[in-house]
């Protein structure tokens, strides 16, 4: 069954053409990595999937989009802003509600942030920050995950517990990564991109690192 | 990491930034229950009422008087803000020099209209009362500007120079064309606050528009005034048409020559006011004891000078949280986040009237329709000040660039968002304009409100010039003050 | 840019320079609307360049220590000034002298006016029920806009006005008194009887918004005053002819505009009087 559809003749900035024709179709439960050399299009390809589908997907941008003089807690927070009205949002910008600190913490524990819960994010690394992103993907609690380079400055376990963290908490994702061996043990199908075209879509079982390593 | 023993977790805290605003709002509190903020005027729609229907109908007096009036305006601006250009390019080379930092420090926390009050007592209606009262100010926030701005270019090519290369060809070569760009843009904005002095210096005789502003509003010619405030916008918000490279020095070769010819200059006079006017009083009677030199400033600061800078900081405490507040109202109507071209274009239009309206002209607009009190003084002050705060904060959040996921409500992106990626530029600019917020609060004095303005021109009014410039020295302190704690709190906030 | 600024300052003090050949300037202190004030003043420099076959020029300022200053600076050598105004400038220029003075002027006198919101009724003396109120004074420097007010104040009720009225103002002039008594921005107000007489007969004034509750006694006021030190410049006989010009104004149009009946001689010494009680008030050391 086909969740998201993306049907697009080039993607790109202005006239400039980085990515296109695409053809692609995400199905519901399944968890698709985007493979490619840097400037291939991966993230252009995610902008894209996201700008088409708000509604249901949850985004760690490249740049993470972290509010630096913010703390962990309201950067997290902001994941569910929707939800509430604007003057619980307001308030909870003031004073933290405690039901939003009792709902956040659990998650900022799993991923070894609760102790910096109320520090501003500009005063953490760059690997926590980047936990922070991700802390605030999974509060925001949507279908679909897109993620770009989600665990690019971390080191491999902690990077290997973020990505199961994701893979438990989302039953659909697209998630671009410039590491073969982890595209192979978390991607159910992976697609490579190469000169501006998907030039590989797989399931990841059919799949060896030699041969994704051409891509690169 | 599944942990499930209680984490004992610290007090949410705000952020410094944040703290500082908070202190900040408090005092102003606690200034409020003492201020007066009255609406005193009993039909203060009455006025309004004609003063709108002034706006609607502007009018122009006699076109020759108001060219006359606008070029001189101009030609006023233009040579003080160049006489000081110059004297402060040189001032901030020796800026390390901790006498010259004093100098400059003393001469900008003196109001140009104070300056123009000292130099009327000695050169009279002169062209060159004006050109100075520009000068002088101008010249030491012309410094200290100057001296940031080399500051903080990279010292690098300075550093790879070879050895002997000499002062002025290394500065020349290296922090100069660094430093350029920001020099000009802050000369450019400069210049425009120089038209606005210069108007201003109207209100005391000098023949620019605040002349003429001061005569029509005085007798309730609100069309007249309209006609002369719009003359007055357009020749601001047109600046880029009209002010060009090749056009500067056409303005500043006929800058002299549009002042205005006053009435001459008597270099005695000069002498008399430094050696006799500005003697403090007992020791010009001859009576020379330390014991009634103290007595003659006893007097003075207890009766003058302590209820002036008790008014003065009460008002401009709360006039700063005001302006504050406006700002962070006002910024949003420029912010490409929160409208679109079009949308925005009320806002701009909005913000240049108000920012390039006077506060010492708003003031005086609005100290006729609410009476007297702090409240017109305090609405004024936050409306020219938020404005500008206001364009500064929107011009700087337009360069945040949001992650396509921001929020898609207009609040929540304004408190998520925005708001705090902005607060840490619109803090320092706060902290940069309370100075001069203090120093207009003094010079609201002269319209009435008793700040410390009001004993200044009381005093200049009983020809009592030792006393005048006594207060004028105690505003200044005040205002040396005020920066050195802005600064403080700048680096640790 | 240097030399450009430098040739600029030189052109212009030359202009300075040129503008010094002996042109007589006079000015007045701005006590009124300042279009009354040009009209008048106009009107009195060309009847004075007639007299005096020499050019005058009436220069306008904006405060009264600006007159006070421009006379003491030589930069104008006659001046219309008020009692108190007078009595400062000849005390800072030895040799000035006071030279002529409308009839009205020995026996000059201020008017209370307040609005009729306040229930204040016309009599004979200032009513208690002033204290605590809101109160106007004219300009900082005028003798009967802010002295003789102030003074009786003091005379009446043993305080200063600060103590007095809940608030004190500067309105600027005695037109502007009128003005803001009339609109209510304060409850009562002290001015020039011949300004609120004028203002009156020409319908500038709403009387049903606010009326005269108080009169003060008389004093001396205006008076035109000279430098001692013309004939030096002007030639001799030339502050002789001068007076005799100020004293001949008979024009009926030129003396309305003022508004006098007519001028009479004047001495230093007829505003001894004013000097008192600008030391008692603490105006004048």
């Amino acid at each position: 069954m086909s969740l998201l559809a993306i049907q697009s003749d080039a993607l790109g900035y202005g006239d400039q053409r980085v990515l296109g024709p695409v053809s692609l179709d995400i199905r519901a439960g399944e968890h698709l990595i985007l493979l490619g050399k840097s400037g291939c299009g991966k993230s252009t390809l995610l902008n894209h999937i996201y700008s088409e589908n708000r509604r249901e997907c949850a985004l760690i941008p490249q740049g993470l989009g972290l509010v630096e003089c913010l703390s962990v807690f309201h950067n997290v927070y902001m994941g569910r802003l929707p939800r509430y009205t604007v003057l619980h949002n307001i308030r909870n910008l003031i004073r933290p509600a405690q039901a939003r600190v009792a709902e956040i913490l659990p998650l900022l524990e799993r991923l070894g942030l609760a102790a910096k819960c109320f520090s501003q994010v500009a005063d953490l690394s760059g690997g926590q920050q980047q936990r922070v992103a991700v802390a605030r993907a999974l509060f925001q609690d949507a279908p679909v995950l897109l993620a770009d380079e989600p665990v690019s400055a971390l080191d491999g376990p902690e990077a290997d517990r973020v990505m199961s963290l994701l893979g438990q908490n989302f039953a659909t994702a697209v998630i671009t990564l410039h590491d073969v061996d982890r595209a192979l043990r978390y991607g159910q199908r992976i697609i490579a991109i190469q000169n501006g075209e998907l030039v590989l879509d797989q399931p990841s079982g059919r799949l060896t690192a030699s041969a994704l390593n051409e891509f690169y | 990491m599944n942990s499930t023993k209680p984490l004992s977790l610290p007090r949410y805290r705000w952020p410094g930034g944040v703290r500082t605003g908070v202190w900040f709002l408090l005092v102003a509190l606690l200034c409020l229950p003492f201020a007066d903020l009255d609406v005193s005027s009993l039909d203060p729609w009455r006025e309004i009422g004609r003063m709108l229907q002034g706006v609607i109908s502007p009018q122009l007096m006699d076109p020759v008087l108001v060219t006359e009036a606008l070029l001189a305006t101009l030609a006023f601006a233009f040579a003080g803000v160049a006489l000081a250009v110059i004297c402060g390019f040189l001032l901030a080379l020796m800026f390390h020099n901790l006498l010259v930092r004093a100098i400059c420090a003393l001469i900008r926390s003196i109001h140009e209209l104070f300056w123009a009050l000292i130099f009327l007592q000695f050169f009279g209606l002169h062209p060159l009362t004006g050109l100075l009262a520009i000068a002088v100010p101008y010249c030491g926030i012309f410094a200290r500007m100057y001296a940031e701005i080399f500051d903080q270019v990279a010292t690098q090519p300075e550093k790879a120079l070879p050895v002997g290369s000499g002062f002025f060809s290394a500065l020349l070569y290296t922090r100069l064309p660094q430093a350029w760009p920001h020099l000009v843009s802050y000369t450019s904005y400069r210049l425009e606050c120089g038209i606005r002095s210069s108007a201003i210096l109207g209100f005391v005789g000098l023949p620019t528009l605040g002349y003429y502003l001061e005569s029509s509003f005085s007798q309730g010619y609100y069309s007249e005034v309209a006609g002369l405030m719009i003359l007055f916008y357009l020749l601001i918000a047109t600046k880029k048409l009209w002010l060009r490279r090749w056009t500067l020095p056409l303005f500043l070769l006929g800058s002299p020559f549009f002042m205005g010819s006053g009435m001459p200059i008597i270099w005695g006079n000069v002498g008399r006011f430094f050696s006799q006017d500005i003697i403090p009083a007992p020791l010009r009677s001859g009576d020379a004891s330390l014991h009634s030199l103290v007595d003659w400033a006893g007097t003075i600061v207890m009766d003058q000078a302590l209820p002036g800078v008790w008014n003065t900081l009460l008002l401009s405490q709360i006039a700063l949280v005001v302006t504050g507040l406006f700002a962070l109202l006002f910024f949003p109507l420029i912010n490409r986040y929160c409208f679109d071209t079009v949308g925005r274009i009320p806002g701009h239009i909005f913000l240049v009237v108000a920012r390039s309206t006077p506060e010492y002209l708003l003031a005086y607009i609005l100290l006729q329709l609410l009476g007297p009190s702090m409240l017109p003084a305090v609405i004024a002050l936050a409306i020219h000040n938020g404005a500008l705060i206001g364009y500064l904060t929107g011009r700087n959040s337009n360069e945040i660039r949001l992650r396509p996921d921001a929020p898609e409500r207009r609040t929540d992106r304004y408190f998520y968002e925005l708001l705090p990626r902005s607060y840490p530029a619109f803090l320092s600019f706060m902290l940069y304009r309370w100075e001069v917020i203090m120093r207009e609060t003094a010079i609201l004095g002269i319209l009435g409100i008793q700040t410390i303005g009001f004993f200044v021109d009381s005093a200049i009014q009983e020809i009592r010039f030792d006393v005048a410039l006594l207060l004028i020295l105690i505003a200044a302190m005040m205002n040396i003050l005020v920066d050195l704690l802005a600064r403080r709190i700048q680096l640790h906030p | 840019m240097l030399r450009i600024l430098i040739r600029g300052l030189f052109l212009m003090l030359l202009a300075g320079a040129v503008n010094a050949a002996p042109v007589f300037v006079f000015t007045a202190i701005p006590d009124q609307d300042e279009t009354q004030l040009k009209q008048r003043f106009q009107k009195v420099a060309d009847y004075l360049q007639q007299e005096l076959k020499t050019e005058v020029r009436f220069i306008p300022v904006k405060s009264y220590a600006a007159s006070i200053t421009a006379f003491r600076n030589n930069q104008v050598q006659l001046a219309w000034f008020g009692g108190l105004s007078g009595v400062q400038a000849r005390e800072l220029v030895p040799g000035s002298r006071a030279v002529a003075q409308g009839v009205e002027d020995p026996e000059f006198k201020s008017f209370f006016i307040a609005n009729t919101s306040t229930g204040i009724s016309p009599s004979d003396h200032l009513p208690e029920s002033l204290r605590g109120l809101t109160f106007t004074f004219g300009s900082k420097g005028s003798t009967s806009g802010r002295l003789m007010p102030e003074y009786n104040l003091r005379e009446q009720f043993g305080i200063g006005p600060d103590e007095l009225f809940s608030r004190v103002g500067f309105s600027g002039n005695h037109s502007r008194t009128i003005a803001l008594v009339e609109s209510g921005a304060y409850q009562v107000g002290a001015l020039n009887y011949k300004v609120w007489e004028t203002a009156v007969a020409e319908g500038k004034v709403d009387t049903s918004k606010v009326q005269v509750i108080w009169e003060t006694p008389t004093y001396p006021d205006y008076q035109w005053s000279v430098r001692g030190d013309l004939d030096a410049v002007y030639g001799d006989g030339f502050t002789a002819r001068l007076e005799k010009a100020l004293l001949e104004m008979n024009d009926p149009e030129l003396l309305n505009s003022f508004p006098r009946s007519g001028f009479i001689p004047a001495s230093n010494d007829d505003f001894e009087p004013v000097r008192k009680v600008a030391r008692q008030v603490g105006l004048l050391d």
